[in-house]
């Protein structure tokens, strides 16, 4: 399901999402869905909320979300939410912030955010705020790149995003930058074309993009294209994944190429997309 | 037992000089085998490990464009010839007597090599530990090479493929298929085993295997079952020996653990020991090891030592210094009662409630933040270029969180306006403020400054017409924050037209760092040990920001100079991140210059030349009634300066602005000036068109000025401008 919405999403930002099988890809994610409300990752396979997120992100970008038991889907969620506001990524009941993001991502784009208890799910995500501004996976878990990207889109949809330490999170940020141009996720690792995404997301949402240097970014990410296939691997030389591929292309969005649509850094789907639905995540300025 | 034959034989058969000296003689292999054969071993090392450096930085075609990374390549390099002995491997094959002077001036020169600090060995070690370890465990969809191959091998690759495929399909097939019957017996746990051993992040099955388990607790003995979950353990184990970073494999141990009849917490500990031995940073196996923690009460000063003995191995590693800072906090917490500045005005009583969850306290004690700077001191002088440290000794570094107060109320006859401004953004919709003038509550309604803002520290509401408008009435006007259980009271005597009450940025020691003045002879010598390390280091970035704050810390105006060429050598030094260098220097300018601003006690801001990229504390310049921001690099004003809501004359001469996004409902704003910017288009001079008191404005020398028409288009979209020059 995940990689439907990788791939289709790079398709729409290339302005090639004709090119798909429609009607295919929306009879393959109503057998997706299961009597809870939940999306499985794929047919005979348990829902999970990962999944959820991803169907709905993809129908609504072919503007079908009728296609599926919306009514299901938000309950389905809100199920989800634990009593601390956190919530659980399936009915086994791994906590997660990336969960706390599905879930607000999932239930904006449907409009029904008012669904779960908002300001408990926002004191959760804040309770995993770390010492350098950064968020992890629970409190007390290790800041990461992925996890801030999560917890500063759901700030944004939430419109709490003046509870983040913009200038010391953005100084952590920033500092993923290596000489290769590219970023990591945490310090002292490797660049990865996925993390510039997160990384660059992150710092677009809370306003500081502009302290990485977008020219040496633009050209790792470039050198992370196979010329072969046309698809981006996680550094120079390495396998192609659409994975990859969409984040890479996401990022030279959001470094503003001309060449792809305008992305949001929120819902990495197509700024149009986000402005049809008439959804506002806040940014920082 | 080398060492005991080879003195033997040399004793027995050699015993000339101080040994150096020999002759040929048959025994001569006896005594020198031994050194060729460990001169040899050290070489096949040496050479593994240039191989895996090579195939480390190959394939990823990590861009040097610096020279000084060749530079430290270069040296690392040469640093192992000598460490590994390889050098000898040029000699050892040649009869000692050779050319003894080359062979001695060679030997010298490399052998000063390893003399350099232990640290620089460490550092070594611990880079080519690195190359292994990230080389052993890659994640799925992570670092697989691009292999090119030939048509041939290719077509063997894919049949390979397509068979494992083959065999995948009809297990996974069988599975849900057995799933589907509801069966739960091991033939279920023996084929999701297999799957789950091959892809652990197959979700579905795990869920399978828990179904299956939870009904065997229902049919088995609790001995029986204490013996299924010790199978699932060791089947875990096994799955994270290959595969780390498996969440679903984390979660499902943990799940195992919670459902056991008798979990064994001290092995799980161990197991984390000895993932963490492998792979010190991984986050899984941190967050499964504080979930163990909790779950068996290891109390929290014995994890603080976990954290010592793990730092004292390897001070380059972030995962610890992370975790010290959650556990200080628990530890040795700030005291309750903190040390307050002697207040300059009677501050308003406060009964804040306890801490709520997100403003809760993050600080530690003064008496262990003195610990801890020695701590880190230490680190960052064995690597100072681990960045690691550097974080950790910033956030030591930092602030306490401000209180949550209301910093200001402004009251003005004209308009009959009243500015409310918190210590933090707010929502005062959502606050429950309410105001009492004259012990009569009003029904106000309250708009945000910025307008578009839903928290902002700036609130703004008009009175019902002719409540204050009489300037031969005094009134008395209170505020009451009834969610912080706080408030403020504002007198507005007769024959004035304005009035406020509020904390300066000087009484609330905004720009301090939160050390006692008694300790602050602790940050000078702080200080003095940075300036050392720099010394030595002079490009090292982590060293110039940090003694930057530690300026700041210690006296913000005093150290203004210094703070400015060591943001210009910083800039020099990182320039990818020159613009985070500027923002932050300006930041640090304006509240170097709010400072003077009311030591002085005035309401005019001014500062130019001093290279400003981005305007910021604007809450703390509601007061301000003229702004002089010429000869800067600002690019707009931001929204945030709707804040300003007694700013009569703004000069930004010689700036590049184009947005005035910022210049919106300002009641006040008379004169306005523009000279030498980047506004080209008329729709960026619109936000003017708000400010009712506007009659005079300077374009001149902006692109906008040269078009055609400009000025009847101005005078119809700004009739109040009088004086326009263009
Ligand atoms: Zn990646």
């Amino acid at each position: 399901m995940s990689g439907i919405y990788w791939g289709l999403t790079v398709m729409d930002l290339m302005g090639q999402l004709h090119r798909m099988n429609r009607a295919e890809i929306t009879e393959f994610i109503k057998s997706c869905q299961h009597e809870c409300g939940g999306i499985s990752a794929s047919i005979g396979h348990d829902p999970h909320l990962l999944y959820t997120l991803s169907a709905v992100q993809i129908l609504s970008l072919y503007d079908d979300l009728s296609a599926i038991n919306v009514d299901k889907v938000v309950e389905y969620v809100k199920g989800l939410q634990q009593e601390n506001g956190s919530f659980a990524g399936d009915k086994w009941g791994e906590i997660d912030t990336r969960f706390s993001f599905c879930a607000v991502a999932t239930l904006a784009l449907l409009g029904k955010l008012d669904a779960i208890n908002v300001d408990k799910a926002v004191e959760f995500v804040l309770s995993c705020m770390n010492f350098d501004g950064g968020f992890g996976c629970r409190p007390g878990s290790e800041s990461h790149a992925g996890q801030i990207y999560c917890c500063t889109g759901f700030l944004s949809i939430t419109g709490q995003l003046h509870q983040v330490n913009a200038d010391l999170l953005g100084w952590w940020l920033c500092e993923r930058q290596l000489p290769s141009g590219g970023l990591n996720g945490r310090p002292e690792k490797l660049p990865d074309v996925c993390y510039s995404w997160w990384v660059l997301a992150s710092l677009k949402i809370i306003g500081r993009i502009h302290w990485i240097d977008k020219t040496k970014l633009s050209t790792f990410i470039l050198a992370c294209q196979d010329e072969e296939t046309g698809g981006f691997a996680d550094r120079p030389g390495d396998m192609v994944d659409p994975f990859h591929t969409l984040f890479g292309v996401a990022g030279l969005s959001l470094l503003g190429d001309e060449q792809v649509k305008a992305v949001n850094p929120v819902f990495c789907m197509p700024e149009e997309v986000i402005q049809r639905l008439r959804l506002h995540p806040e940014l920082l300025s | 037992m080398f060492i005991l034959l080879w003195i033997g034989s040399r004793l027995r058969f050699e015993d000339t000089e101080c040994w150096d000296i020999n002759e040929e003689s048959p025994y001569w292999w006896i005594i020198k085998g031994p050194i060729v054969v460990s001169i040899g071993v050290n070489f096949l090392l040496f050479m593994n490990i240039i191989r895996i450096l090579v195939q480390k930085l190959n394939p990823r075609l990590i861009h040097f464009n610096n020279s000084s990374h060749y530079r430290r390549l270069t040296k690392s390099t040469l640093l192992l010839i000598p460490l590994f002995g390889t050098h000898y491997m040029v000699f050892n094959f040649l009869p000692d007597y050779f050319n003894v002077s080359l062979r001695l001036c060679i030997e010298l020169c490399l052998g000063s090599f390893q003399r350099s600090r232990a640290s620089t060995r460490y550092r070594l070690t611990k880079q080519y530990g690195a190359a292994y370890l990230t080389i052993c465990h890659l994640p799925a969809m992570h670092g697989r090479v691009k292999l090119k191959s030939t048509a041939q091998q290719e077509e063997e690759k894919k049949k390979e493929r397509e068979k494992k495929l083959k065999v995948y399909v009809a297990t996974r097939d069988a599975c849900f298929s057995k799933r589907k019957e509801g069966a739960m017996d091991d033939e279920a746990l023996q084929l999701t085993q297999q799957l789950l051993s091959a892809n652990p992040d197959f979700a579905t099955l795990w869920n399978y295997r828990r179904e299956i388990l939870m009904h065997l607790e229902t049919v088995k003995e609790e001995g029986e079952v204490q013996k299924q979950y010790d199978a699932e353990l060791a089947f875990l184990e096994t799955c994270l020996r290959v595969n780390p970073k498996s969440y679903g494999c984390w979660y499902h141990r943990g799940w195992v653990c919670g459902r056991q009849p008798r979990p064994n917490w001290s092995r799980e500990l161990s197991l984390c020991d000895e993932c963490l031995a492998l792979d010190d940073r991984n986050f899984h196996c941190w967050d499964y090891r504080r979930m163990v923690v909790k779950a068996s009460g290891v109390p929290v000063d014995q994890e603080l030592q976990f954290t010592d003995r793990l730092i004292g191995s390897n001070f380059s590693n972030y995962s610890s210094w992370h975790y010290r800072s959650t556990l200080l906090p628990l530890l040795h917490p700030e005291s309750p009662e903190p040390p307050a500045p002697t207040p300059a005005c009677a501050h308003p009583p406060t009964n804040s409630p306890p801490n709520s969850p997100h403003t809760h306290s993050h600080r530690v004690c003064e008496e262990q933040l003195l610990k801890e700077y020695e701590l880190v001191q230490n680190a960052f002088f064995t690597d100072p270029n681990d960045q690691s440290a550097w974080f950790y000794y910033r956030w030591l570094l930092g602030r306490a969180e401000r209180e949550e107060m209301i910093s200001c109320v402004y009251m003005s006859r004209e308009g009959e306006r009243v500015v409310v401004a918190f210590s933090r953004p707010v929502n005062a919709q959502a606050v429950g403020l309410m105001l009492v003038l004259d012990g009569q509550l009003q029904r106000v309604k309250w708009r945000s400054a910025p307008p578009s803002a839903r928290h902002t520290p700036v609130w703004i509401c008009e009175l019902p017409p002719g409540t204050i408008s009489d300037i031969n009435n005094e009134h008395n006007l209170t505020v009451h924050w009834t969610e912080k259980h706080t408030q403020r009271e504002c007198a507005l005597y007769t024959g004035r037209a304005e009035s406020w009450c509020r904390d300066s940025a000087t009484d609330q020691e905004l720009f301090r760092s939160e050390l006692s003045v008694e300790k602050t002879s602790v940050l000078q010598s702080e200080l003095q040990s940075c300036n050392q390390l720099l010394e030595l280091e002079p490009e090292n970035k982590w060293c110039l920001l940090t003694i930057v704050l530690l300026m700041r810390a210690l006296d913000p105006l005093g150290y203004e100079k210094e703070t400015l060429t060591h943001f210009q050598k910083l800039k020099e030094v990182d320039s990818m991140r020159t613009n985070y260098y500027s923002d932050l220097c300006s930041k640090f300018m304006i509240e170097n210059t709010i400072l003077k601003m009311e030591y002085a006690e005035v309401r005019v801001f001014s500062i130019s030349e001093k290279n400003l990229t981005t305007l910021c504390h604007l809450d703390q310049l509601l007061l301000v009634t003229h702004m002089n921001l010429c000869t800067n690099q600002l690019s707009r004003i931001p929204p945030q300066f709707s804040m300003l809501q007694c700013l009569e004359v703004l000069e930004v001469d010689d700036n590049v602005i184009e947005s005035l996004e910022g210049l919106h409902n300002l009641p006040k704003l008379e004169e306005v000036s523009l000279k030498n910017n980047q506004i080209s288009k008329f729709s960026q001079l619109r936000p003017l068109a708000s400010c009712p008191k506007l009659t005079r404005l300077d374009i001149r020398g902006n692109p906008i000025a040269r078009t055609d028409n400009i000025a009847a288009e101005l005078a119809e979209l700004l009739p109040s401008v009088t004086d326009l020059m263009l």
